[in-house]
């Protein structure tokens, strides 16, 4: 068992964490702590109207009265919510209009990352290569949004929260906390009331839209915590994919992640959402600092024959606790997740799906496939069920698990609901760690031990792989192999 | 807070509601707002029990009590051990069930309800190295019934434990194993099968818990909802940390037969140790419509294919009870169920 002591022996000597440098950026905060003026603070700096701070407040009251919740097989200190900024924010240059008027040291962030922020700049590797539009978030607040003319050409609306909320407030007002109310859940709520940014799409009916469209968050201010809500409305046979991203400095405590994601797909339409998370995962052998990520992430397929496609590769955060689902209202709407979860040194993720069927002819697809090493720990929790009304309803969920080291968990919690006679729900699970007969196999025929390994564990991940789009599919294997990178031979 | 406790105390608020995870499928808080009485001591003359021609020796227990069975090194015994509950009472019972080294018991259990009875067993069951342990359980309650039914199973290395808890359901029904597993070559079977009808509930709710290298558990529940039936299924298999080479399977398969019949089930994985070998399945659906199709075909009148397509797909959990003769109770006990 050399493979396992090597593994064991080199957990400590991980990779460190590319994307962990601070950028010293002036930055505009509210006051530490939280409280209705805060709410109000917040509201006021985006320039919001009335109804807007009189929704936030009214979140804000309900989450006074909520209790935190403690049934996931995460562990981790009570969080002290006075103890953090709500709003930090770049200051602003005077009128930005365009690029240049960035500051450039927020430029140079993006570029350190790897992310194009000028439009030119996505054009200049190979001629027709996939382009992608990205909105920048940048702890609080949007900085840039690219490609938005020509969006707009085709109708496709593609800008930060704040703008659309004073830019298309009927929109947002018909659609914002639909699909996942104000007092949801604990954090939702919490969420409701500080938001700061985020990303809104809506795509009009028929649209195609024409290129991928992405958002990048970065948490880079100390003691603060990021709060950003989505909201992507797919009207009538029209098809978007949307791309997330995220990464954060390496800090000693531990910053709260809180997003709500709202999806909402008509008749005919769909929405790919992939995310690859790689917030900072706090330190490797002491568990020390890292994002708490507790993140609510739901679509409503409210129209006939809709679509809604979750891919996620989580390989960051300290802890993540995140459930992406998909509500299948209308009549043979279909829902699908595929996720990867790595977990390593001492991270804790928590994560899943919930299928809920609710129309007839509704199709659902699950596959996870977690990972992990080091003395982490990695729970898939998912829920299938199908109401009385879901005749014909499908699901096919896989979940496998893969341990690599003595020392880790995973773990698997599915619950499944079936409350009709013409429900089909079939779920497989595997838990085992890799194989010492096929690495014996492929290191044979002169691979390294290590090559051995990610071969075995891209092979594992494929299923999932496959399914992102190509530009993050690169990226995501790359992520993968470098967050096992030490902990397997 | 337990079942036990709200029976001894008569405080309904004992009773675990749907906000406890552990019974967020078989809410008994919320069905039971008043505790009977306890139950009078009986009488009169029982009917035969449904094993009572194939065991040695007889315990019955009859609204409540305690009793014990123990097994002597090397020996070899079977056992019928009936839990009756007459009339509308309430009461709680106690069994503890030693199997010395090398002992062996075929324990043939069975549940028996005549009324609106709210009954509790706790069994203790403790097998020594090199014990084995055959326990077949047939819960035969009444329709207004409330019966839970609560083991805790110790085994030992090298000692065999197999079990196939066979059941018709109740108003709420709750048949539960906890088996503690050191591993070192011990090996359990935890099997199940539910019929259901009308109204009726059943809850399986098993959790294996490996402390030991070297374990093997397998498990295969099947069930049958119709009418307005609820099965439900809760299996959890733990492997603590050094518990390596555990082998553990798991499968749950249920049929719906009916629009409002309802399946829950939650089949769960909990593991420590990386070098182990974990699965589990779980499918719940109609009747395969091309078996049935297949079967008319043929010339077998639909009701009759139905049963027998029904018959056979729970027949693979019957045949993996050891002892022949139980087997042969068990298989007529289901067909006459499945043939109304």
């Amino acid at each position: 068992m050399a493979a396992v002591k090597q593994t064991v022996d080199q957990v400590a000597s991980l990779e460190k964490y590319k994307h962990g440098f601070v950028s010293d950026i002036e930055q505009d905060f509210a006051p530490k702590g939280l409280n209705a003026d805060i709410v109000r603070f917040i509201s006021a700096k985006k320039n919001e109207p009335e109804w807007m701070l009189a929704w936030r407040l009214d979140a804000f009251e309900r989450w006074l009265a909520m209790d935190e919740p403690d049934w996931a097989k995460v562990n981790f200190p009570r969080i002290d919510y006075q103890d953090s900024y709500y709003y930090a924010a770049p200051k602003e240059k005077v009128g930005i209009g365009s690029l240049d008027e960035v500051d450039p040291e927020i430029l140079e962030v993006y570029k350190k990352l790897g992310i194009p922020l000028r439009e030119q700049e996505v054009l200049a590797g190979v001629v027709g290569a996939p382009r992608y539009a990205v909105d920048a978030v940048f702890d609080s607040v949007s900085v840039v949004t690219t490609f938005k003319k020509e969006l707009a050409q085709v109708g496709v609306i593609f800008c930060s929260m704040s703008e659309a909320i004073r830019e298309h407030p009927e929109l947002v007002k018909q659609y914002l906390g639909t699909v996942v109310p104000v007092s949801d859940n604990y954090f939702a709520c919490l969420n409701a009331a500080v938001f700061s940014d985020g990303s809104f799409v809506y795509v009009p009916p028929g649209v195609r839209c024409p290129m991928e469209l992405s958002t990048y968050f970065r948490i880079n201010a100390e003691n603060s915590g990021q709060f950003e809500r989505t909201l992507i409305i797919a009207d009538k046979a029209s098809y978007v994919s949307y791309l997330e991203g995220c990464t954060a400095p390496m800090r000693d405590e531990n910053q709260l992640h809180a997003a709500v994601v709202e999806l909402v797909t008509m008749d005919d339409a769909e929405i790919k959402y992939s995310t690859v998370q790689n917030w900072y995962p706090g330190d490797p052998v002491t568990g020390k600092g890292g994002i708490y990520n507790f993140v609510t992430k739901r679509a409503d397929c409210r129209g006939d024959r809709s679509k809604v496609s979750w891919t996620q590769v989580e390989t960051g955060s300290s802890i993540t606790w995140k459930y992406p689902s998909c509500i299948l209202r209308g009549e043979g709407s279909s829902g699908e997740f595929y996720s990867i979860a790595i977990t390593n040194g001492r991270q804790q993720a928590d994560t899943g799906t919930k299928m809920i069927h609710l129309g007839a002819n509704t199709r659902s697809r699950i596959i996870s496939k977690g990972i992990s090493a080091g003395r982490s720990s990695n729970t898939y929790r998912g829920l299938v069920s199908a109401h009385p009304k879901a005749k014909g309803a499908r699901n096919f969920t896989q979940c496998d698990s893969l341990l690599i080291g003595k020392h880790c968990a995973a773990h698997t919690v599915p619950y499944i609901e079936a409350r009709n006679g013409q429900a089909k729900f079939e779920h497989e699970a595997t838990t085992t760690r890799l194989s010492e007969d096929q690495l014996f196999y492929a290191m044979q025929r002169g691979l390294s031990q290590e090559e051995a390994v990610q071969l075995l564990v891209n092979g594992f991940v494929k299923e999932v792989l496959q399914e992102l789009p190509m530009e993050f599919a690169v990226e995501a294997q790359k992520l993968v192999a470098i967050s096992l990178e030490g902990s397997v031979g | 807070m337990s079942v036990a406790a709200a029976i001894r105390t008569r405080d309904v608020g004992e009773l675990p509601s749907r906000r406890d995870e552990d019974w967020r499928w078989t809410d008994l808080r919320g069905l039971i707002r008043v505790l009977p009485a306890p139950s009078e001591s009986f009488a009169g003359t029982l009917a035969a029990g449904p094993f009572d021609r194939l065991a040695i020796d007889h315990h019955v227990l009859v609204n409540g009590g305690d009793a014990r069975i123990d097994v002597a090194a090397g020996k070899k015994t079977l056992a019928a051990l009936r839990l009756v509950s007459r009339g509308a009472g309430a009461h709680a019972s106690r069994v503890t069930i030693n199997l010395a080294a090398g002992a062996r018991l075929r324990l043939l259990e069975s549940y028996e309800s005549d009324g609106a009875s709210v009954c509790q067993t706790a069994l203790t069951i403790t097998l020594a190295e090199g014990a084995a342990l055959e326990r077949i359980v047939l819960a035969e309650d009444h329709e207004d019934a409330v019966s839970v039914s609560q083991a805790e199973v110790r085994l030992s290395p090298t000692s065999d434990f197999g079990q196939t808890i066979v059941t018709s359901g109740a108003r709420r029904q709750r048949i539960e194993t906890r088996a503690s597993h050191p591993g070192g070559r011990a090996s359990a079977r935890m099997d199940g099968v539910y019929l259901l009808a009308g109204k009726r509930h059943a809850d399986h709710t098993t959790v294996v818990t490996h402390d030991g290298v070297d374990g093997t558990t397998n498990q295969l529940i099947k069930g049958v909802a119709r009418d307005q039936a609820r099965g439900v299924f809760q299996g959890k298999i733990v492997v603590s940390e050094g518990a390596d080479r555990t082998d553990a399977r798991m499968g749950h398969h249920a049929l719906i037969l009916s629009d409002r019949a309802e399946v829950d089930a939650k089949p769960e994985l909990e593991i420590y140790a990386d070098d182990v070998s974990c699965a589990h399945g779980n499918t719940v659906g109609a009747m395969d419509e091309e078996a049935l199709f297949y079967a008319r075909q043929r010339g077998i009148p639909e009701a009759e294919a139905r049963a027998m397509l029904t018959e056979a797909f729970i027949g693979q959990v019957i045949d993996r009870i050891w002892f022949e003769d139980a087997r042969r109770v068990v298989r007529n006990w289901a067909a006459e169920r499945l043939r109304v």
